[in-house]
C-alpha cells in the first residue's frame, strides 16, 4: 500500500481525533490494539471510501429468498406455500402457478473462530497477535457494515463463544472481548473444539478461521465449519520462522503443545524439503477448501494489516 | 609397494577411534518449535539416530576416515624404486663466478644451474651421499658427504655467483680428494664453463657436467684509471670497454663523481672489440671540489634499450689518487738516462745537486727522496733514501768490492717492485758487491748471495740500495728502466707516488694503521662495517680481506685520542713532512705488500679516511660465451668419461649400487589436500549451495529465494 502512513504518524485530522488512546477503554489490552493500530482501522475505514458496501461479501451473497421488495426469481407453488406470494398476473395469462421469490435482508453474523491453542502463541510478531488484530480489523468493517460480530474461541476440547455484537458504536466491545484471549493450556483437540463451534452457529452468515492448523487433523476442522450453513473463509497464519525455518545443525524439536520431541538434522536439503512439504500442506487445505467452497487465505504472522485486508482478503475475494 | 618406515602404518589405529569418537559426538540441541508436525512427516533422519545407520550415511566420516588412512601412508614414506643413476658418492662442484650471474637464462645461470644439480641428485642410489664445493674465487666445501637431500637442496641454493673469477682447478683438486675416499664417486660440475683459462687439474672419478647458459650478449668495463695530468693540475679517467659479443653494441657510458654525473658518451663497440674512453679534467675545474670517487656505469642507451647479460662488469670504481708533487733531490755528477727517467715520473718535482754542492744543501727537510748516485754522505738525510752505486761501506750498507758483469738472479714473481719490469735481456757491465743488511729484502738477486737492489725500512726511513749505475749497463735502453724507476720512487716515496689502482675482489689489501690507532673500522660497498685489530700491540699494518664486494671501501682509524690532534707528536712513526704540505701515507704499505691496490689517503691527517676501489676488470670472466663441456668431462676418469671402458676401478661398485628411490610423498599430500578440500566442501555444502543459489538468482537478474 504507498498510500498507508507509518503507525507512528500523525493520523488525519477527521479521521483520527475519533479514536485515541484517551478513550481505549481499561480492559482493552494496550500492548495488543495500541494506537499505532487503531490509527490503522481508522485509515482503513477511509481508504474503503464506502465502507457499509464494502463489508464481508459473504454476507451478500446469501441465497435465501425472502420477504423484502427486492424480486429475485419464480418458481412452482407446492403445497403450503403462502397464498400471498402468488403471482395472479402470471397466473391470469398462464394459468399456471408461481411463487415470487424476493432477496431475504438478513441479519448476516460473522464469527471470528480464533485457534487458541499453545501453538499460536510462537512466532515474531506471534501468530495469536495477529489473529487478535485480524479479527478486529475485519471485525471493525463488519461492524461498520451494520453486520453482527461473534468471538469464538477455541481451546481445549470446546469452543468459547461470546454473545455477538452489533453497531460501530461496540467496536470497543469487540477489542477488549479480543484482548481477553489468550492461548489455552495444555493441547488443544482442534477438530472438537471446531465441532463444538460449527453446533454454535445459528443460522447464516460467514465464519472467519484464524489458525495456524497445526493439527494432524486440520482438514476435519475445515470440514466441520464448512458444514455449517455459514460461508467460511480460514486464515491460515504462520509465522516467518515457521515459513522459512532458520534452524541449523543437529537439533531436537520439542512441540511447544505436547512436549514430544524430534530428532533432525536440519541442513539445506532437510529445509528444502520442509518447504516442499509446507507448501504442499499448504496447497492441500487450499484444495479442501475450493471444493466446500470455502475461502482459503495464507498469510505469515507479520503482514501488515492494510496488506491483508487490501491486498490479501481482495484478491482472494473475501472481501469486496 | 615398499615404506621407509612402516612401523608409520600403526597410524591405522586412528580409525576405530574417529569412528567410536563419531558415535560419541552426537549431542543435540534442544529447540522448542510450535508444532513438529511438519517436521515429524519429512525426517527420515529420525531413523538415522541408530548409531550405525548414521555412521552409514556420514560422508564426512567417510572422508576423515579417508584421510586418516591417507596420513598414515604418508608418514609411512611408500616409494617406488628404479636403478639408480649416479655413483654411490657425489661430489658436486657448483660455479660460483662471475659470470654465473648472467641473465641469458632465466632468471639467472646459477638458479638454472642449482635447478639442473638437484634434479641430477634424484638419481642419487639410496643411501648415497653428497658433497657440495662451490667454486668461487677459491674452492669452498658446502656440504660434506651428507645424505640428506633437504640439506644438500640447502646447501646447494645457499651458492652465489661472487663478482670474481671462479677457480675451478682447485674445486675440482678438492674434488678430486673428496672422490678419492670412496670406492664408487663421481664428480659433477654445474658450471658455464665460461672458462678464462681451462682447468687442468684430473679427477680419478667420473666427471659429468651440467652446463648451463646459452648466449654471450655482454659488455664490460674492463679497465678504469685516474692518471694526473703532466700539468699536475688536473686528472683524467682512462676507461676501456670490451664487447664481448659477437654482435655489434652501443652502450653508454657514464662518469660519476661522488655520485654526481660528470660526463656521458654513447659508445659504439664492435663484436669483441675494445674501445679506450678518455673523460679529461673530471674534475670540474675549481667551481667544483674535486671528487674522492670516480664511478663508471655502462648502461644500454634508450633507443637501443637492449641490456647486457651480466651486471656485474658494468659498474667499476676508481679512488681518485691524492696526487701532490713530491721533491725528489738527486744527487749526481750527471747523469742523463736518470734525469730524464725520473724528471718523465708524475708529481715528481725533481731537483738536482752535485756531490759537492750537497754538503752545502739546505732545507734538505723538504725532500721526500734523496737519490745518491755514486756518493754517500757522512751523514744520511732524514728521510728516504735511493743509492745508486754507493762507494763505500756506510750505514747503507757494506760495500765489498766491484763485480764485473754480474748476472741476474731468480727473480720473484711477487715483488712489487719489480712489477711489469723485465729483466731477462739486461746486463750490467760493472756493479758494486753488497752486502744485504738485515733491514733489507733482496729485490734483485746477484752472484754469490750479493743482492744487485735491496730495500727495506732502515730506522724508519725506506731506503733502496741499487749495486750499479744504470749508465753501466744496458738497462736506460730497455722499457723496463722507467718501470722500474717508477716502481722504486713509488715504494719509497710511500705509495701515493703510483697511480691508484683498483684490487681484484677477494684479494687481501694491506692497510696502515695510523700511530695511536687501536685498529681499523672498513665500511664495505653494502654498508656493512668491519672492525680490524691489529695482531700484535702498536702492529703497523692490517691484511683485510674480506674483498669480495664490488665498490669502494673506507678505511677509518678506530680508538684514536684525538682524531684533530697532531699525529706527530703521539706517534713514534711521525709522517715525512713534504714541501708543498702534500699528502703522504702514514708509512703503513709495507714492501711486501701483496695488494696489487695502494688504497688512497685522505691528505695527512691520519684520523682521515682511507678509500680503495674493488672492481671485477676480468676480460675473461666478462666473457660469459658458454665453453665446452666435453674439455671438463675429459678431466675425469671411469666410465663416464669412457662409456666403452669396462673393469675399471670405477665400474665394479656400479652392479653394487643400490637402487634410487622414488618416495611418493608429493601424490599422497596433494590427496590429503584434495580430501580436505572435499571435507571442507561437504562440511560447508549448506553455505556454498546457497552462495551458488544468491550467484545464480543474481546473474538472473532477481531476487534469491530463500525458501
Amino acid at each position: 500500500m504507498t498510500n498507508a502512513r507509518p503507525a507512528d504518524e500523525t493520523p488525519p485530522n477527521r479521521g483520527g481525533e475519533r479514536v485515541r488512546r484517551a478513550f481505549l477503554p481499561s480492559n482493552v489490552d494496550p500492548t495488543v490494539f495500541d494506537e499505532g493500530f487503531l490509527r490503522q482501522l481508522e485509515r482503513l475505514l477511509l481508504l474503503m471510501k464506502r465502507p457499509v458496501r464494502g463489508g464481508l461479501k459473504g454476507g451478500r451473497r446469501s441465497v435465501k429468498r425472502g420477504q423484502s421488495v427486492e424480486f429475485a426469481d419464480y418458481r412452482d407453488y407446492s403445497l403450503g406455500d403462502d397464498l400471498r406470494q402468488l403471482d395472479w398476473n402470471v397466473y391470469a395469462r398462464l394459468e399456471r402457478l408461481f411463487v415470487k421469490l424476493f432477496v431475504e435482508e438478513e441479519d448476516v453474523t460473522v464469527t471470528f473462530v480464533i485457534d487458541g491453542s499453545a501453538s499460536m502463541a510462537a512466532g515474531r510478531p506471534s501468530k495469536l497477535l495477529f489473529a487478535k488484530r485480524a479479527a478486529a480489523a475485519l471485525g471493525y468493517i463488519a461492524l461498520a457494515s451494520e453486520d453482527r460480530v461473534a468471538v469464538t474461541v477455541l481451546g481445549g476440547r470446546v469452543a468459547r463463544r461470546q454473545p455477538p455484537l452489533r453497531g460501530s458504536g461496540r467496536v470497543f466491545r469487540l477489542l477488549s472481548s479480543l484482548s481477553a484471549i489468550d492461548v489455552a493450556p495444555g493441547t488443544t483437540d482442534l477438530v472438537a473444539a471446531a465441532r463444538h463451534a460449527a453446533a454454535q452457529l445459528g443460522g447464516r452468515g460467514v465464519v472467519v478461521l484464524i489458525s495456524d492448523l497445526l493439527d494432524p487433523a486440520a482438514d476435519r476442522v475445515i470440514r466441520e465449519l464448512a458444514a455449517t450453513s455459514s460461508e467460511l473463509v480460514v486464515l491460515h497464519v504462520l509465522s516467518p520462522d515457521e515459513l522459512d525455518p532458520t534452524l541449523e545443525g543437529d537439533l531436537r524439536l520439542v512441540d511447544a503443545e505436547s512436549g514430544d520431541g524430534i530428532d533432525v538434522t536440519v541442513d539445506l536439503a532437510t529445509l528444502d524439503a520442509y518447504r516442499t512439504r509446507l507448501a504442499a500442506w499448504q496447497a492441500a487445505f487450499a484444495d479442501l477448501a475450493a471444493k466446500r467452497r470455502a475461502s482459503y487465505v495464507s498469510v505469515p504472522s507479520d503482514l501488515p494489516l492494510v496488506e491483508l485486508v487490501f491486498a490479501e482478503l481482495r484478491r482472494h475475494r473475501v472481501l469486496g | 609397494m615398499p615404506f621407509a618406515t612402516p612401523l608409520a602404518l600403526l597410524g591405522l589405529l586412528f580409525v576405530p577411534l574417529v569412528v567410536a569418537m563419531y558415535l560419541l559426538k552426537l549431542r543435540r540441541d534442544r529447540t522448542v518449535v510450535p508444532s513438529t508436525l511438519l517436521w515429524s512427516r519429512l525426517v527420515t533422519d529420525v531413523e538415522a539416530n541408530a548409531p550405525w545407520q548414521k555412521l552409514r550415511r556420514s560422508l564426512l566420516l567417510l572422508l576423515q576416515l579417508l584421510l586418516v588412512v591417507i596420513l598414515a601412508l604418508l608418514a609411512a614414506r611408500p616409494f617406488l624404486e628404479r636403478p639408480a643413476g649416479l655413483a654411490r658418492d657425489i661430489v658436486l662442484i657448483v660455479d660460483a663466478s662471475a659470470s654465473m650471474a648472467a641473465t641469458d637464462v632465466a632468471p639467472n645461470r646459477m638458479a638454472v644451474a642449482h635447478d639442473a644439480a638437484i634434479a641430477a641428485l634424484r638419481d642419487l642410489p639410496s643411501g648415497g651421499t653428497v658433497s657440495v664445493i662451490a667454486a668461487g674465487q677459491t674452492a669452498r666445501v658446502v656440504a660434506s658427504g651428507s645424505s640428506d637431500l633437504g640439506r644438500i637442496r640447502q646447501a646447494v641454493t645457499s651458492i652465489r655467483p661472487v663478482p670474481s673469477a671462479g677457480d675451478l682447478d682447485d674445486a675440482l683438486g678438492l674434488a678430486d680428494a673428496l672422490a678419492a675416499r670412496s670406492g664408487d664417486a663421481e664428480v659433477l660440475v654445474a658450471t658455464d664453463a665460461a672458462l678464462g683459462e681451462q682447468p687442468t687439474a684430473r679427477v680419478d672419478a667420473p666427471v659429468r657436467v651440467l652446463q648451463v647458459g646459452r648466449e654471450r650478449r655482454n659488455q664490460a668495463i674492463v679497465a678504469l684509471a685516474i692518471r694526473t695530468a703532466r700539468s699536475g693540475l688536473t686528472k683524467s679517467a682512462f676507461i676501456s670497454v670490451a664487447n664481448l659479443d659477437i654482435e655489434r653494441a652501443e652502450p653508454r657510458l657514464e662518469v660519476y663523481g661522488d655520485g654526481v654525473l660528470l660526463d656521458s658518451r654513447d659508445l659504439s663497440l664492435d663484436a669483441q672489440a675494445r674501445a679506450d674512453v678518455v673523460v679529461d679534467d673530471i674534475t670540474q675545474g675549481g667551481e667544483f671540489p674535486e671528487p674522492d670517487v670516480i664511478e663508471v656505469r655502462l648502461v644500454p642507451r634508450e633507443e637501443t634499450g637492449r641490456p647486457d647479460q651480466l651486471a656485474t662488469d658494468d659498474r667499476a670504481w676508481a679512488v681518485v689518487p691524492d696526487d701532490e708533487p713530491r721533491q725528489v733531490l738527486l744527487v749526481s755528477d750527471g747523469d742523463p738516462y736518470l734525469e730524464t727517467a725520473l724528471s718523465y715520473l708524475p708529481n715528481v718535482e725533481l731537483y738536482g745537486r752535485t756531490p759537492a754542492e750537497y754538503a752545502t744543501t739546505t732545507g734538505l727537510d723538504q725532500f721526500e727522496l734523496v737519490i745518491f748516485e755514486g756518493f754517500v754522505p757522512a751523514t744520511l738525510p732524514a728521510t728516504a733514501v735511493l743509492a745508486i752505486a754507493p762507494p763505500r761501506t756506510s750505514a747503507l750498507g757494506e760495500v765489498r768490492g766491484t763485480l764485473r758483469e754480474p748476472g741476474i738472479g731468480t727473480l720473484a714473481p711477487d715483488e712489487p717492485v719489480l712489477r711489469y719490469v723485465d729483466l731477462s735481456t739486461t746486463h750490467i757491465a760493472v756493479a758494486r758487491q753488497l752486502v744485504l743488511p738485515d733491514w733489507a729484502r733482496t729485490v734483485i738477486p746477484g752472484p754469490a748471495n750479493a743482492p744487485l737492489l735491496y730495500a727495506g725500512e732502515r730506522d724508519g726511513q725506506r731506503t733502496a740500495v741499487l749495486a750499479f749505475e744504470p749508465r753501466q749497463s744496458d738497462l736506460p735502453l730497455q722499457v723496463a728502466f722507467p718501470i722500474l724507476l717508477a716502481n722504486l720512487t713509488g715504494e719509497l716515496l710511500g705509495g701515493s707516488g703510483a697511480p691508484t689502482e683498483a684490487a681484484a675482489p677477494g684479494d687481501p689489501i694491506t692497510l696502515p694503521v695510523p700511530a695511536g690507532a687501536t685498529g681499523l673500522r672498513v665500511e664495505r660497498p653494502d654498508g656493512t662495517s668491519v672492525e680490524l685489530a691489529p695482531g700484535t700491540l702498536g702492529g703497523t699494518a692490517l691484511t683485510f680481506s674480506q674483498t669480495d664486494q664490488l665498490g669502494v671501501y673506507t678505511v677509518t682509524p678506530v680508538g684514536l685520542p684525538d682524531a684533530t690532534a697532531s699525529p706527530r707528536d703521539t706517534g713514534s712513526r711521525s709522517p715525512t713532512p713534504t714541501p708543498g704540505g702534500g699528502a703522504s701515507p702514514s708509512g703503513g704499505a709495507s714492501p711486501s705488500n701483496s695488494s696489487s691496490a695502494t688504497p688512497a689517503a685522505g691528505g695527512d691527517d691520519p684520523s682521515a679516511p682511507i678509500r680503495f676501489a674493488v672492481d671485477l676488470f676480468d676480460v675473461a670472466e666478462s666473457n660469459i660465451a658458454p665453453g665446452s663441456a666435453a674439455a671438463l668431462t675429459a678431466l675425469g676418469g671411469g666410465p663416464a668419461a669412457s662409456p666403452g671402458a669396462s673393469g675399471s676401478a670405477a665400474t665394479a661398485p656400479r652392479a653394487e649400487r643400490p637402487p634410487a628411490r622414488d618416495e611418493l610423498w608429493v601424490p599422497i599430500v596433494l590427496l590429503v589436500l584434495l580430501g580436505l578440500s572435499i571435507e571442507w566442501a561437504v562440511y560447508q555444502r549448506d553455505a556454498l549451495t546457497l552462495l551458488w543459489r544468491r550467484l545464480g538468482a543474481r546473474i538472473r537478474g532477481r531476487p534469491a529465494g530463500g525458501g
